[in-house]
């Protein structure tokens, strides 16, 4: 037999008690009248031989009694051989979350992480049910219910330590939210694919994700807060810390429109520091290599307090420096330290004016559409200008994506637009007066169309405008969308229905037409009844009138945004120029993107990626700013969410004492022999009391007999 | 105590055993049983006429009655001496009998209060056959019955009830009878106190002094146990004050020299005090027979009127 808690036995010293109370106890029932105590002082008790031999079966009890309740104490177990029950626990259900986010590339966090899981998975028994996700941004399952249950019992653990073996961390961010959903969902099944593709019932016992994560502050936990956690799952977090808790990260950030540029141009950045870091001075700066600390120039200091976070102006490298990288230096960790920057290249395009206005002259349309069409950091707009009776160089065609018609236009260079339009471009005829009804009807291939002068007595003002359309759905805020402050003067009455498939964007309060869209092959044509040159209208002078510029050039399709940052995991949209035919990625291998593919998704690390092909492009994709925010995560943030979190296990030691000890507690808990010594214990104190009461009773008698 | 040795008149097969003394129920019986026994022994004894009257010379002062001049006395002296004639009246005996629940002990048939009240009921007998006046005083731990010596028909009798009265009281105080005697009685007589003594006798003395200076004659009389006296008891046990019920428990083996000794030293303090103050001690054992106690009176009565006459001798030598 073997005891639990052995130290308890010593309780049974006390047996000590009755033994000397047996002794000594004197014979306080006979009592003897004497005249006077005044000479007598009272005699020490004295052991009495006669007096123990009396009450020999009363002390035995009374020793027993004490004896029984130290060895109940020391909860007394038969050693066994365990045996290997299958039933003797109930089958558990887990899902092992493994976190593959860039933040676990941290120094010590990853083999910390790798053993937590293998712990776990040694754990699991032989009916227990383990599936294994990971996670990043994406939630992927590693070794799935099914995986596990095809496997034969004895090789379902070594089958998930060599899947185990495979993995390693990303550079992904934490999206821990969407994985916890994924694993609870996977949890709540009721039926999982057995060995022979049959349902097996999934087991009743409990059902919990153990997750393996550095729980960085950065986590996304926002899906959560709408989820409501099945019931019977709980969360068990094993949560692992990287060796050195100083982390500073880079973001980019977005330039601003003023931005300097040329040779002051910069580059800001934001530096964070973690909350438990042990630096703040760091630098800052633009990188060659892939090492960190080869910088091109002289890096910038950078001074970030721990928990906070500052914004530099990094200056662009002069003319002909390829750098493409800032690095920062001075933290422990480096997976966040270099930003990938391609900066933003200026598109062109090309505004082709058809018309016999002069450049000065301020009265005429030619002059305010210059004005409109000013550079921007990222889009260069060139206005050409061209005589309508003269011959246009077919280059100028080609360079330009919006092409105003402001005169008739002889039959050549009609069809030349016509051809443009066709391809995909947009002509907006802005006719000064009805004899440009020939060229319009030319141009819409609709011979039908006709012009007409129109005056109002006063003037005319915009209504009825579509604000779903894209040209006028800048203006669709209520806050943009009165035009009645543009008094129209002159406009040409245009008849719709003559045009085949002419859709009336605007109208005049007369209820002509305004703005009138015809559809022409892959482009379209927009007929402008009224010019925005003050002889006609005040649209010139309106605010709206940029905007409204702006929108045939972006409905043109030309000036579409290049964005070229993107974070890991991001799907990249391929150019709108064909020829892409594959990408080539950082490390320098290619990848060959599938026929007729929108968009690329393998953007796995960060780095400058290419797009190969007749229009190479580059694009830079960063490291979720997210993952720099390491420090760690305070788990009852997840039990708000409404997560049952339970307490941290910790990480078992495979001693022998240890495993002696619980398997003695497994014994001792199924045998709960303490129980038997306890109702003895208690079966001998009723023996005791009524064998003394016995005594008692005797002695009582024996002495009154006596008396008389 | 008084030993049988030391009284070699008393004539063993003459006295009466108390065990079989105490058989007789009648108390009176049993005093007129000890003094008539005791009589019959006396007569083979060589000592015979004893008086207790008392007479006392002093020299005249101015203002005595001229008529009690000793004119012998003067002739012989030329001095003026006033010549106390003796005392016509009877002797005036009060017993102060101790009646506490300690009394109530005895390890034979009887107990110490029957014997201290055959004591007390025999003197009484004694002396009222003299034509004594006989008063008593009976107290535990303050004063119960009070008879004023008299001598008269049928006061004997009450006096015999009042000690036939049974033991109470929790205590015992030895002050207060004595206390009461001294403020009772003025003329002088004869105080027998008849008590066990197992109580403080610190203010004794004090009192004792207050009727010895009163003229008054003390006696005492320690009536014992034999197993107060030698502690004789076999077995351990829980034993009881007989009157303050305090309990403790005692080992007689254990404990008899100390109690022995302590109570030595008590006996022997109350013998030394009674010898500082003239008075007389005696220590009796529950177990002897009356008549020694009897005749140790009456001859410590003979001894003092023998000191009393040659005193008187002496005063008369001078004249």
């Amino acid at each position: 037999m073997s005891f639990l808690t052995p130290l308890f036995l010593l309780g049974g010293l006390a047996v000590v008690g009755p033994i000397l109370y047996h002794l000594i106890r004197r014979t306080t029932r006979e009592r003897t009248i004497f005249s006077s105590l005044m000479f007598l002082l009272p005699s020490p008790p004295r052991i009495s031989k006669r007096h123990r031999l009396e009450h020999i079966l009363l002390l035995i009890l009374r020793c027993a009694a004490l004896a029984l309740l130290a060895l109940g104490f020391a909860r007394p177990f038969f050693k066994q051989v365990p045996l290997d029950d299958p039933t003797s626990t109930q089958p558990k259900r887990t899902v092992l979350l493994i976190d593959l986010s860039a933040s676990m590339r941290r120094d010590g966090a990853w083999p910390a992480a790798r053993e937590r899981a293998e712990a776990v998975l040694r754990r699991a028994g032989p009916t227990d049910h383990v599936a294994i996700f990971t996670f990043e941004r994406q939630t992927a399952p590693l070794l799935s219910f099914e995986d596990w249950n095809r496997a034969a019992p004895t090789e379902r653990v070594p089958l998930a330590l060599s899947r185990l073996q495979t993995i390693s961390p990303g550079w992904g961010g934490t999206h821990l939210g969407n994985a916890l959903i994924m694993a609870a969902e996977a949890l709540a099944e009721s039926e999982t694919k057995g060995v022979d593709g049959r349902p097996v019932r999934a087991v009743d016992g409990p059902r919990e994700i153990v997750l393996v994560s550095d729980l960085q502050a950065g986590s996304r936990l926002d899906t959560l807060q709408a989820y409501e956690w099945p019931k019977g799952v709980t969360l068990l977090v094993e949560a692992v810390k990287a060796k050195l808790p100083t982390n500073a990260g880079l973001q980019l950030v977005a330039d601003a429109a003023d931005a300097p540029r040329g040779a002051d141009a910069v580059v800001r950045v934001r530096v964070t520091n973690a909350p438990d870091s042990k630096r703040e001075e760091f630098k800052v700066g633009w990188s060659r290599g892939a090492a960190a600390a080869e910088y091109a120039g002289a890096p910038i200091p950078a001074y970030v307090p721990p928990g906070q976070s500052r914004v530099f102006s990094v200056p662009v490298p002069k003319e002909g420096a390829t750098a493409a990288q800032i690095a920062l230096t001075g933290d422990d960790e480096v997976f966040d330290n270099t930003i990938f920057v391609i900066p933003p290249v200026q598109q062109r395009a090309g505004v082709l004016w058809l018309g016999a206005d002069t450049e000065d002259d301020v009265k005429q349309p030619l002059f305010f559409l210059r004005k409109v069409f000013m550079d921007t950091p990222r889009l260069a707009v060139k206005v050409v200008a061209r005589a309508a009776n003269s011959p246009v160089p077919p280059t100028d065609f080609a360079a330009a994506s919006v092409i105003f018609v402001g005169e008739p236009l002889p039959p050549a260079t009609i069809a030349e637009v016509r051809n443009q339009v066709q391809a995909g471009k947009v002509a907006v005829v802005v006719p000064r007066n009805a004899a440009a009804g020939d060229t319009l009807a030319r141009l819409l291939g609709a011979d039908g169309v006709r012009l007409t002068d129109a005056q109002p007595s006063t003037y005319a003002m915009l209504s009825e405008i579509d604000f779903r359309h894209p040209l006028f759905a800048p203006f669709a805020d209520p806050r943009f969308s009165d035009f009645t402050k543009i008094h129209v003067w002159r406009y040409r009455k245009l008849d719709p229905a003559a045009v085949p498939n002419a859709r009336v964007v605007a109208k005049f309060d007369s209820g002509d037409p305004a703005v009138v869209e015809v559809p022409l092959g892959k482009g379209r044509v927009f007929v402008l009844t009224s010019g925005w040159q003050p002889e006609d209208s005040q649209l010139a002078v309106s605010s709206k009138f940029v905007p409204l510029m702006w929108s045939f050039l972006e409905m043109s399709g030309s000036v579409a945004p290049v964005v070229t940052q993107y974070y890991v995991g991001d799907n990249v949209p391929l150019p709108a120029e064909a020829g892409s035919t594959a990408v080539k990625a950082p490390d320098g291998t290619s990848a060959a993107l599938a026929t007729g593919a929108a968009e690329f998704a393998a953007t796995r690390q960060p780095g400058i990626y290419e797009f190969t092909g007749a229009k190479p492009q580059r694009f830079a994709v960063n490291l979720d700013a997210n993952e720099s925010r390491t420090a760690p995560l305070d788990p009852d943030e997840l039990q708000d969410l409404g997560v049952p979190v339970a307490k941290v296990a910790a990480a078992p030691t495979e001693t022998r004492e240890n495993k002696a000890l619980l398997q003695g507690l497994e014994a001792e808990n199924r045998q709960k022999l303490w129980r038997w010594f306890i109702v003895a214990t208690l079966a001998v104190l009723l023996v005791e009391s009524a064998l003394a009461g016995w005594t008692a009773r005797r002695a009582t008698l024996r002495t009154e007999e006596a008396t008389i | 105590m008084i030993a049988a040795a030391s009284n070699p008149t008393l004539s063993s097969a003459a006295l009466i055993d108390p065990q079989a003394l105490m058989t007789i129920r009648s108390l009176e019986l049993r005093a007129r049983a000890v003094v008539e026994g005791f009589w019959s022994g006396l007569h083979r004894s060589p000592y015979h006429g004893f008086s207790v009257e008392f007479t006392e010379y002093r020299q005249y002062s101015t203002g005595d009655d001229p008529r009690y001049l000793d004119w012998r006395v003067f002739a012989r002296s030329d001095r003026y001496f006033i010549k106390k004639y003796e005392d016509e009246t009877n002797l005036r005996c009060h017993l102060l009998v101790d009646q506490s629940r300690s009394m109530d002990y005895g390890t034979r048939a009887y107990t110490k209060a029957h014997y201290a009240a055959t004591l007390a009921a025999t003197f009484a007998y004694f002396l009222h056959l003299q034509g004594d006046a006989i008063g008593l005083l009976t107290f535990d731990e303050e004063v119960r019955d009070y008879l004023p010596a008299r001598h008269r028909p049928g006061h004997l009798r009450q006096l015999m009830l009042a000690l036939e009265a049974p033991t109470r009281g929790r205590g015992t105080d030895l002050n207060a009878p004595i206390e009461r005697i001294s403020a009772l009685i003025r003329k002088r007589g004869l105080v027998m106190m008849i008590s066990d003594f197992l109580a403080p006798i610190d203010r004794l003395e004090r009192n004792l002094v207050a009727v010895t200076a009163g003229g008054h004659e003390v006696v005492i009389f320690q009536v014992l146990d034999p197993a107060e006296l030698e502690f004789a008891l076999d077995k351990p046990a829980l034993f009881e004050d007989a009157e303050s019920q305090r309990t403790i428990y005692i080992d007689p083996a254990a404990a008899r020299a100390a109690y022995l000794k302590k109570f030595k030293a008590h006996c022997e303090a109350l013998a030394a005090m009674c010898r500082k103050l003239g008075v007389t001690y005696h220590q009796i054992s529950s177990g002897q027979p009356l008549e020694f106690a009897l005749f140790a009176f009456l001859q410590q009565r003979m001894k003092r009127g023998r000191q009393v006459r040659r005193a008187r001798g002496a005063i008369g030598g001078v004249s």
